[in-house]
């Protein structure tokens, strides 16, 4: 298992398109990711359920990765959350 | 010869009604990449000719945006939606929008969900052009739009196949 946390920097948080990208870039891997944050915790590779987490500036995101891909898919989420949010 | 006793309407798992009226046009004609090319599922959009935004079917507000500006639903049968009015109006923080449904609120097909003052939003320089996404088109082996036309809320704009 992997996990990190991160702070959203982003003025306007995790809304529909960050959230779509999200998406897009959790389903390149075949572990399961989960976020955590603002009470919440939901599959990132949904995207109701990623939008619906409500996540704002200042919010701290856990992510947990759990699979056999789960050192890249950290890599990768890790440096999306940096790029993206 | 029997064919047409044969021959059944086709059913499909879900339809979705027009959330607004307007003229009903492909997500290709939406001016963001993001719904363009549908990276948030497969859609279709509606260029409002009044601000306001209607329940699509009978279903659930799984929310509403704290910005006011997006609401995604979830029918009876499964489907989500998400209505997203106007583009890069997450900017707007929620002005010239008002609600009427919160957060998981139950509702019928042709409830009033929101309001928007279409008028205010354009002077604001936004494009009031609204996406309409189904979020987990994945589940389904096809999404059928009808597009090209005027339409009337509650007018089908989309069939899901499963």
């Amino acid at each position: 298992m992997q996990t990190f946390t991160y702070v959203i920097k982003d003025e306007l948080g995790i809304h529909a398109r960050p959230a779509g990208l999200l998406v897009k870039e959790a389903k390149n891997f075949a572990s399961t990711i989960t976020l955590e944050a603002n009470g919440k915790k939901g599959a990132a590779k949904g995207l109701m359920g990623v939008m619906s987490m409500g996540v704002k500036q200042g919010h701290e995101v856990t992510v947990t990765i759990e699979g056999d891909d789960e050192v890249a898919a950290a890599e990768a989420m890790k440096s999306f959350f940096e790029t993206n949010l | 010869m029997f064919d047409f006793f044969k021959k059944k309407a086709k059913e499909y798992e879900d339809v979705i009604g027009a959330p607004l009226k307007g003229e009903a046009v492909p997500s290709a004609e939406v001016n963001d990449p993001t719904f363009a090319e549908e990276m948030l599922g497969k859609g279709m959009a509606i260029k409002p000719s009044e601000g306001k935004v209607y329940a699509p079917f009978d279903g659930e507000v799984a929310l509403v945006f704290d910005t006011k500006h997006a609401i995604s639903l979830v029918s009876a049968k499964g489907a989500e939606v998400l209505i997203h009015v106007g583009l890069d109006t997450v900017m707007l923080k929620g002005e010239h929008y008002t609600t009427h449904v919160e957060t998981g609120a139950a509702v019928k097909k042709g409830d009033l969900l929101l309001e928007f003052d279409m008028e205010a939003i354009k002077a604001a320089g936004y494009d009031t052009i609204t996406p309409i996404v189904i979020c987990n088109a994945d589940d389904y082996k096809d999404v059928i739009r009808t597009t090209g036309k005027q339409v009337e809320p509650g007018d089908t704009v989309m069939e899901l196949d499963k």
